[in-house]
């Protein structure tokens, strides 16, 4: 485990990173709620959630919709603070924010007033990474090349497709090269088709910058095309139900992997396991 | 199957045949024109009939005057600067200049009080506890009724018309900022935080972009608001400006001068506004489309 790793360590190219496999997340007996403050009560959302990501590693948790998986990467993102247990990014506890981590927001969150380059550039602003303007200037550069949106930088949000503005969102957190992507249902808003297209775009991408990955998804499917590993978490409070292995080759992009008898197989095994779940999230009950 | 080469590719060489140059047919130019031809015929059509009405003599032309005396006034007014002493002159301009001038002055201080005090009641709750009972009480009140009060302390002069159009167009402006920060996008906050947003520059670089919109519209009410601020103010009291002119006309039976100040306050009021309306759709062209 690196303790020293640093901003020279975000600065270093991908090669110069530790190597693959280490701990990057160590989240330990991690308890986080909310207050409701009109009804003077406390609310556990998420319980003793004991998870290691490690490095280079996809991993994706699926679970009904209130289960605390926001919560979770909100926890790693350092939006909220943990009521019990630990959360540590490369061996450091998490006090806030910082530019190891970077997020991808279900409903974009891009600044509508700013064009796709602004918005691109705009960690740059927040956080000095010590950077030249020029390095600063290569890097949006090659971040709307990756995307594919190069030719749309001087556009407004309201001007793109729901895809495209995804892309956006993609591109602005892997601007500062951030050793964490954090995506909350990243693709939850795009249509059927454009969605398959994003995900596979997303593994081309992740597997060139190679981040570390922890992505929140409703799709059992998107879980299977895109994780190393499926984080099952139960409903209120969301524990870790079950941890699912995804061996199926790589790259999957360009496989039809559906029709994979292994691709039936576990998603009829996270169905099963999701079922009950989902169905009392549907009724409502049990908060 | 569908990589990113691809997709890029996609965008890049698209068929040419897709996009095909239509030129200007008939129905293309008919197409622009006849919105403009409309608005036309609609108004000529509305004048026209107005003047034969008036030519009928079914109503006096102390009161109703015709379409042609209306704008022969409003022409005489607005190319002609009054003799000096005169008590009233057919000159409109100098009224208007009073009127708009006064307008101005209350407007900017309603800017300079306004905005600051709507962002602050949006920012801190305890600003917003302590001042939104006033704001609301003095947003509701009807302004006429404080005329004769600040007569009594300002006396008929252009500190109480000025102060009367202040506190009738602040409020739009406190209510809407205050409205546009208190609305600012979660995720937005969030998003900015994530990317190490400082406190400081939350407020600078998003609440303030996005507040900016709902401030112009503040002020586009404000100015509906100040425009019968300035009237009323002039009708009360006073020996100048564009209210004072209509009572005046109204008095001494000169029913074209009378209406063309009221053709001229609608002229006038449609512009201001339209002014803030393409301001908006300059400063946050992505409400528009939004519909918002």
């Amino acid at each position: 485990m690196s303790v020293k790793r640093s901003s020279e360590a975000l600065h270093a190219s991908r090669a110069a990173a530790p190597a693959i496999g280490e701990p990057v997340i160590v989240s330990q007996d991690l308890t986080i709620g909310y207050t409701l403050h009109r009804e003077r009560k406390k609310l556990t959302a998420l319980r003793d959630i004991t998870l290691t990501v490690n490095r280079g590693e996809f991993v994706v948790l699926v679970g009904p919709s209130g289960c605390g998986k926001t919560t979770f990467i909100n926890a790693v993102s350092g939006l909220v603070d943990p009521w019990e247990g630990t959360i540590e990014v490369n061996g450091k506890p998490v006090t806030g924010p910082g530019p190891d981590r970077a997020m991808v927001f279900q409903d974009y969150a891009l600044m509508p007033w700013r064009t796709v380059e602004s918005n691109v550039r705009m960690p740059f602003e927040f956080q000095d990474l010590g950077l030249s303007k020029a390095e600063m200037a290569e890097r949006v550069d090659r971040f709307l090349e990756l995307v594919g949106l190069r030719s749309f930088r001087k556009s407004y949000p309201y001007e793109l497709s729901g895809g495209m503005k995804q892309r956006v969102g993609i591109a602005r957190a892997l601007v500062t090269e951030p050793d964490i992507l954090l995506a909350d249902e990243p693709f939850a808003a795009i249509d059927a088709m454009t969605r398959e297209a994003m995900q596979s775009e997303l593994e081309r991408i992740v597997s060139k910058t190679g981040q570390t990955v922890v992505f929140i998804t409703h799709s059992i499917d998107e879980a299977i095309t895109l994780a190393d590993r499926v984080v099952v978490i139960s409903f209120r409070p969301g524990r870790i139900k079950e941890i699912v292995k995804i061996d199926l080759p790589r790259p999957r992009f360009d496989r039809d992997l559906k029709m994979l008898p292994e691709y039936g197989k576990l998603y009829d095994h996270i169905w099963r396991l999701v079922k009950d779940e989902a169905f009392q999230a549907a009724r409502g009950e049990n908060r | 199957m569908t990589t990113m080469e691809q997709t890029g590719k996609a965008v890049a060489i698209e068929d040419p045949d897709r996009i095909q140059d239509t030129g200007w047919t008939l129905a293309e130019v008919w197409r622009r024109v006849s919105p403009f031809l409309v608005t036309v015929v609609n108004l000529s059509t509305f004048f026209i009939l107005w003047e034969l009405f008036a030519r009928s003599g079914a109503i006096s032309p102390l009161f109703f005057p015709k379409a042609s005396s209306m704008f022969e006034a409003l022409w005489v007014g607005l190319t002609t600067t009054a003799p000096p002493g005169a008590v009233v002159s057919g000159s409109i301009r100098d009224h208007l200049f009073y009127s708009l001038s006064n307008l101005g002055f209350g407007l900017v201080i309603a800017c300079v009080i306004g905005i600051p005090a709507g962002l602050l009641m949006g920012g801190n709750k305890y600003v917003e506890k302590i001042l939104s009972p006033y704001v609301w009480a003095l947003a509701s009140v009807p302004r006429i009724a404080l005329v004769p009060l600040f007569i009594l302390f300002l006396g008929f002069s252009v500190k109480m018309q000025v102060t009367i159009i202040t506190l009738s167009a602040v409020f739009p402006i406190i209510i809407n900022s205050w409205a546009g920060v208190k609305t600012t996008d979660k995720s937005l906050l969030a998003a900015a935080k994530v990317f190490g947003a400082s406190r400081r520059e939350l407020y600078m670089k998003v609440v303030l972009p996005f507040t900016l919109p709902f401030i112009i519209s503040g002020i586009q009410q404000g100015i509906g608001r100040g425009l019968v601020a300035v009237i009323i103010a002039e009708i009360f009291g006073g020996s100048r400006g564009l209210g004072y002119l209509v009572t005046r006309s109204a008095d001494t039976f000169d029913s074209a001068l009378m209406y063309a100040v009221l053709f001229l306050l609608v002229v006038v009021s449609l512009s201001l506004v339209q002014l803030t309306r393409w301001l908006e759709a300059y400063v946050a062209p992505w409400r528009r489309l939004e519909g918002l």
